[in-house]
Order: structure tokens, then C-alpha cells, then sequence
């Protein structure tokens, strides 16, 4: 293999793949970075093994030329040395050489290294992308599915199932749910590509979509997913990433979900949300942060919570609307903050069914977004 | 590189199981193969990996050639797991590992195999959580635990897995081949005993620290027997210096465990057992010194001082309460 890059480019490649490199490997190749040249370009590989990060320079990009005197072949480099040296390196390109000993030479101006290689064949295979099983979303509203939803995963491995986000394609309707079994957060969104598609029961950790979260740009260029047997693959231009997904069966949550309220409050998100917050800050006390909520007259709420050593605090919050039955309910402060946060409508309605009942936050006129929470019981 | 064929001289019954079920498509979701040292365990537990794994199977043996093949050699395949013991035993984190790794998809291929070696050195911990998992196994995956120890395996773990016993190696065997070597009989004959294994055998006829570790034995056994008094200071002096980490503790007490065996073999006329064989005017004066009694009682504190090293007690102790109790 050989190649001539320009160094910035394969210093920027390398920051992305060295994020899926951990320094706790299992097995021993993983602590490396595959390097493969072909006559396309250079594509380089980090994996933890959990997440693999995919990253590739084109040999010409916009009548630029990349990469010179390509030579095909692949080969795998310690990632602990591998990326300081390029950074220091003397020229703005740097040649990378390899002989069947699995010798790396970097050559850069006067400074020559040679680092000790491994076989590009000892790295497991990754799966490449099948384009009749992928659909596309963008870039932002895909950041924006992944906040919504992976806050409520579940963080105790007694259920390892519950630690991912389960996606369901259907219909032409993507669905996002996460539940640690306390609480619900959903999210639908409609596809604009490739609606025969479906599939279901696909789990992803949660820890790689708040990974993949931070790696992706924020703009309203096109991601591709694409679904495989045991990996769910995220592209966008010149990055793959690849997560594996957890195997087992995700509970079914549409039942947990009350189709008909007994008691709606419609109410400003914002206000409800800093109510909750101070009520918190007493409760936090008490070990599992509940606050109570009580519906009263002229659409008055009554936020209030009370830590006998510490102190009781009451907010009354005027909402526009409430109707039906009266109503007195507990619950987690957190989850509720966590709900209405991610919550940016103006409006928000609570539908609740009895206090010992799941209730079901949504923003007004939004049912793409759902969140369940389940009530504390109180004496 | 080996194959089934390879090894089926050495464990002809094991090999042949193993075959069949490969052969049928039969494979049970966790084994247990028991076997002393040098019986080849790990040899057997890489090769199944193999078979598993391997594209190119025929008749049951592995191509060793194919990636698959070249990476679990090289521990680099991505779902096999392989767990030894971290220090002196195998702890929770390290079987929580393989609980996490278990609730994922498999990175290559839908199937898994994990391997833990030494099983019997798990804590109680990791122990009941390995339980879980081998209970309700999740598809297509493998277990196979190696021990040297099959009593020290959990019960409830034990009647989960088909249990896989290995023969112990003929120790006359080994002794021949080292004799051929160019090895002096008495010599090859402790060696054998030791290592069970041809290669360690080999390495220890050129370790000087195992020759002088011999020779203090029988030191030990002149001075407990002629100078009573000045066995504590023995092995202050000696001992302890010379046998210095849990390894050579226990090779040590091997040692005197063989020199009182002995005296056994020596008392019911079996002299061709003996593995002293070079210093029988020594043990004929041992045999005088003991009664048969005493030997079996010894025998027992060597035992327990074993033991003791295991459990990390001081050294020096163990080994003076032990000098207290061979005293006659």
C-alpha cells in the first residue's frame, strides 16, 4: 500500500475515527486504526467494538486532488502513536508506505517513521451499506429524534433490552421509543424516502445514538440508515457510523399507553416547567424527588412539596385550561422536568387518568412527540 | 497448527465426542472440559472455537486458515470471548463484561463463544452471575469452561454443561521421552511428575533454581529429622528466600507432598513408584524416623498449607506452623 495525502485531511479523518477508539480494548487489534487505500481513496477505521467509525477521503473532491500515487492495500496502525505523529509532522503532505511485514513508513519531508503494523485481515468485517433497505432523514431532525428520546433509556443493566432506543418502520412512519420502565418517551416522524420500507424490533444502545449525536454536524444535509442483521449503519457523506444493536425482544409499548383522560390540563410549557424546578429543589431531599400536583378551581394548579426536615414549598401556577375530574397526583420531579424540557412548543397538554394511572404529556398540537410518566404512590 | 486428528491420541475418548457432535450438528450451549495440567484444555477449547467458527469445515476440522481460523489464534476474532483469571481469580466485572456483551448483536456473525479458563478460580460473585446467563442462554451461544478442578466448580453450574473429562496424561510416557532427551531417569521421572507436560519438563531440567529448590527439600527433611531445633530457623533462612511467589510456594509443598507419597510407596514395597528415586538412603532413614501414621498426618498439613497459600496467608506462617506439625 502507498499513498501521498494532504496531512490535514488525514489529521481531520483521525479525530473522527479516534472517537470510537477506547483505551480499554478486548481484543487486542481493536486498539489500532485500519488504514485501506484503494483507487477511490483512503478510508480509515476506529472500533470499540460497540461503535465503529468509518471515515473517507476521496482521492479528487471538487476538482481537488486528495491523495497521490495511490497503491491499493490496507493494513492496521497503533492508534496510540499513530496520530501524534501525523500531527507532527514537518510538510503539508505526508507519504504512508507499507511493506508485506507489515512495516508502516511515514515519510513527511526529513522525518521518516516506521512503525510496526498489523494485518488489515485480523480487523473484524464490518458490513457495507445495502442502499434497498436504507431510508434517509436529515441531519438536524435526526439530532433533534435522539434528544428526545435517548434521555429515557434505562441506565441499570437489570433489563439490558431497555438501555437502547427501539425504532420501528412501518407505513411509511418511523417510531422512536424509550422507556427505563418508569417513564416514556416516543417520537413518530414520517419518512420522505423509500416507504415500502419496514421493519421492527431494531434496538440501538442508547450510548451509541448519544454518541453518533455529538458526531454529526447540525445542518439539513441528508443521513443515510441503513439496517443490517446484527449492525444499524449511519452515513452521511464521507462518515459511516456503525453501531451493533441489542438482541432481544423490546417489551410492546403501545398497551402502556391510555387512550382515553379523565382530566386534561393545558398549559404554558415554560412555566409549568420552572414550577416543577423549584419544587424540586426541596425535594430533592427526599430520595426519590416527588413532587405533588393538584387541580383546583378556575384553572389553578397546586405544585407542591413537602421534606419534614427540610421545608415544604407551594406554587400555585394559572394554566389556560383544565377540565374534567379533580385530581391529585405524585411524581418524579426529574422525569417531568426531563419531559418538558425537550418539549419547545409553547403549549403542552397532560392528560391524566386517576392517580394511580400513567399520564401522557404532549405539546399542543403535536402528536408526534409523546412522554409517559408513571405516578409515585404516596400515603 | 493442530486439528482433532492431532490430538486424538492424547484424549481419544474427549476428541471422539467432540467430533460426533460437531459432525451431527449437535452442539450443546456449554461445556465444561476438566482435565489435570498439560491435557491439552485449552488446545481442545481453541479447536472448538474453531470448528464453530470455520467456513471451510470438513468433517468437523477446522480449515486453520481462514480468517476466522487465524484470528481466534490470534485472539483478535471479535465474538470470541475469552476470559482468565485477572490476578488470582476471576471477578464479577469480568463476567459483567460478558453479560454486556451478550445483550448486543454479534459483530461478525449471529453467533458467539466465550471461554473461560480456570473456572473453578471464579468468586462467588462472578460465579452466580455466569449462572444467570448459562441458565437462560441467549441463541447461538457457546460456553466452554476449562478447570483443572472439576470439584471446585459450583454444582449448579456443573449441571448446566455437558461436562467434558480429559484422561490424565501417562506419566511413564512423558518420563521415556524425557529419558530419550538425554535426561537421567531419577530426574525425568520428578519432572514428569510435576509438569505432566513435555515442554515444561524440558525447561525445568534447565532450571537452576528447580534443582536447588529439590535440594532444599531435602535439607528440610535431614533437619527436621536430626536437627529438630533449628527447622524454624531453616526456613526463615532458607526456604522462604528461595521460594519466593505463590507459584514456587506451591511448588515447594509439591515437592514434600512427593517426598511423603514416598515414604508410602517405600512402606508398602512399591519402590518402582518412588519419584526420589536418587535419594532412597535419605527416605529409608525418613521411613525410619515417621511411622506410617505420622505420614498420613503430614500428608493432611501439607494439604492445608496448600490451601492456606491459596488463601494469601502470610507465608512464613504457614510455613512454620507446617515445620511445627511434621516435627515429630
Amino acid at each position: 500500500m502507498k499513498f501521498v495525502i494532504k496531512r490535514d485531511l488525514l489529521i481531520e479523518s483521525i479525530q473522527h475515527v479516534m472517537k470510537a477508539i477506547s483505551s480499554r480494548v478486548t481484543i487486542p487489534i481493536l486498539s489500532g486504526i485500519k488504514i485501506e487505500a484503494n483507487q477511490d481513496g483512503i478510508k480509515l477505521t476506529g472500533s470499540d467494538a460497540d461503535i465503529s467509525i468509518e471515515s473517507f477521503i476521496p482521492r479528487e473532491e471538487d476538482g481537488i486532488v486528495n491523495i497521490e500515487e495511490i497503491e491499493a492495500g490496507s493494513i492496521v496502525v497503533q492508534a496510540k502513536y499513530f496520530p501524534d505523529i501525523i500531527r507532527k509532522l514537518p510538510l503539508k503532505t505526508v507519504e504512508i508506505n507499507t511493506d508485506d511485514q507489515f512495516q508502516v513508513n511515514i515519510i513527511s519531508g526529513g522525518a521518516e517513521f516506521h512503525l510496526n503494523g498489523q494485518d488489515a485481515a485480523e480487523y473484524p468485517q464490518l458490513p457495507v451499506l445495502h442502499t434497498d433497505n436504507s431510508f434517509e432523514l436529515k441531519n438536524d431532525l435526526l439530532k433533534e429524534v435522539i434528544r428526545q428520546t435517548v434521555f429515557a433509556v434505562s441506565t441499570v443493566e437489570t433489563r439490558p433490552i431497555l438501555t437502547g432506543v427501539n425504532m420501528n418502520l412501518d407505513n411509511g412512519q418511523i417510531k422512536f421509543v424509550a422507556t427505563d420502565s418508569h417513564r416514556l418517551a416516543s417520537r413518530e416522524l414520517p419518512l420522505t424516502t423509500n416507504h415500502d420500507l419496514s421493519f421492527k424490533n431494531i434496538v440501538i444502545p442508547g450510548r451509541s445514538l448519544a454518541e453518533l449525536s455529538k458526531i454529526i454536524d447540525d445542518n439539513e444535509e441528508n443521513i443515510t440508515i441503513s439496517v443490517t442483521e446484527n449492525q444499524i449503519l449511519f452515513q452521511t457523506k464521507h462518515l459511516y457510523f456503525l453501531s451493533r444493536l441489542l438482541d432481544g425482544n423490546y417489551p410492546e409499548t403501545s398497551r402502556l399507553i391510555p387512550d382515553q383522560s379523565k382530566t386534561t390540563v393545558l398549559t404554558k410549557t415554560k412555566e409549568l416547567l420552572q414550577a416543577i424546578d423549584r419544587a424540586s429543589l426541596l425535594a430533592k431531599e427526599n430520595r426519590n424527588n416527588v413532587v405533588k400536583l393538584e387541580t383546583r378551581a378556575n384553572h389553578q394548579l397546586v405544585i407542591s412539596s413537602n421534606t419534614p426536615e427540610v421545608g415544604q414549598v407551594i406554587e400555585e401556577v394559572t394554566t389556560e385550561e383544565i377540565t374534567g375530574d379533580e385530581l391529585k397526583i405524585s411524581f418524579s420531579a426529574k422525569y417531568m422536568m426531563d419531559a418538558l424540557k425537550i418539549i419547545q412548543e409553547e403549549y403542552v397538554t397532560i392528560k391524566f387518568t386517576g392517580a394511580m394511572r400513567p399520564f401522557i404529556i404532549q405539546p399542543n398540537e403535536n402528536d408526534q412527540i409523546l412522554q409517559l410518566i408513571l405516578p409515585v404512590r404516596t400515603y | 497448527m493442530k486439528n482433532w486428528n492431532d490430538l486424538i491420541d492424547k484424549q481419544p475418548i474427549a476428541i471422539k465426542i467432540i467430533k460426533q457432535m460437531l459432525m451431527r450438528e449437535r452442539v450443546s450451549h456449554a461445556y465444561l472440559i476438566q482435565g489435570d495440567k498439560g491435557t491439552g484444555k485449552a488446545e481442545i477449547a481453541t479447536l472448538l472455537a474453531k470448528s464453530l467458527f470455520c467456513q471451510h469445515r470438513v468433517n468437523g476440522e477446522p480449515c486453520n486458515n481462514c480468517k476466522d481460523c487465524n484470528r481466534i489464534d490470534s485472539g483478535n476474532h471479535p465474538d470470541v470471548h475469552w476470559i482468565k483469571p485477572d490476578g488470582a481469580s476471576i471477578k464479577k466485572e469480568q463476567i459483567a463484561y460478558l453479560q454486556k456483551e451478550f445483550t448486543y448483536t454479534g459483530l461478525e456473525s449471529k453467533q458467539k463463544v466465550y471461554l473461560i479458563s480456570n473456572a473453578d478460580r471464579m468468586t462467588t460473585n462472578a460465579a452466580n452471575r455466569l449462572l444467570k446467563f448459562l441458565e437462560e442462554p441467549s441463541r447461538q451461544t457457546t460456553a466452554i469452561l476449562m478447570t483443572e478442578n472439576g470439584q471446585g466448580i459450583l454444582d449448579t453450574i456443573k449441571s448446566r454443561c455437558q461436562i467434558i473429562s480429559l484422561r490424565p496424561l501417562a506419566i511413564e510416557q512423558i518420563q521415556t521421552q524425557l529419558e530419550s532427551d538425554g535426561i537421567t531417569p531419577d530426574n525425568a521421572r520428578v519432572f514428569a511428575m510435576i509438569t505432566q507436560n513435555l515442554a515444561a519438563a524440558r525447561a525445568l531440567n534447565q532450571d537452576e533454581w528447580f534443582a536447588q529448590a529439590r535440594k532444599l527439600v531435602v535439607q528440610l527433611i535431614e533437619v527436621l529429622r536430626t536437627k529438630q531445633e533449628e527447622a524454624l530457623l531453616f526456613i526463615q533462612k532458607q526456604w522462604i528466600s528461595h521460594f519466593s511467589d505463590r507459584d514456587q510456594l506451591f511448588l515447594g509443598l509439591d515437592l514434600l507432598i512427593y517426598w511423603f507419597k514416598d515414604l508410602i510407596y517405600l512402606q508398602l514395597e512399591e519402590s518402582d513408584l518412588v519419584v526420589f528415586q536418587s535419594y532412597l538412603t535419605e527416605l529409608e532413614a525418613s521411613l525410619r524416623y515417621w511411622t506410617r501414621y505420622d505420614i498420613t498426618e503430614i500428608l493432611y498439613a501439607i494439604m492445608e498449607a496448600r490451601k492456606l497459600i491459596d488463601q494469601n496467608v502470610h507465608p512464613t506462617l504457614v510455613m512454620e506452623q507446617l515445620t511445627l506439625q511434621m516435627q515429630r
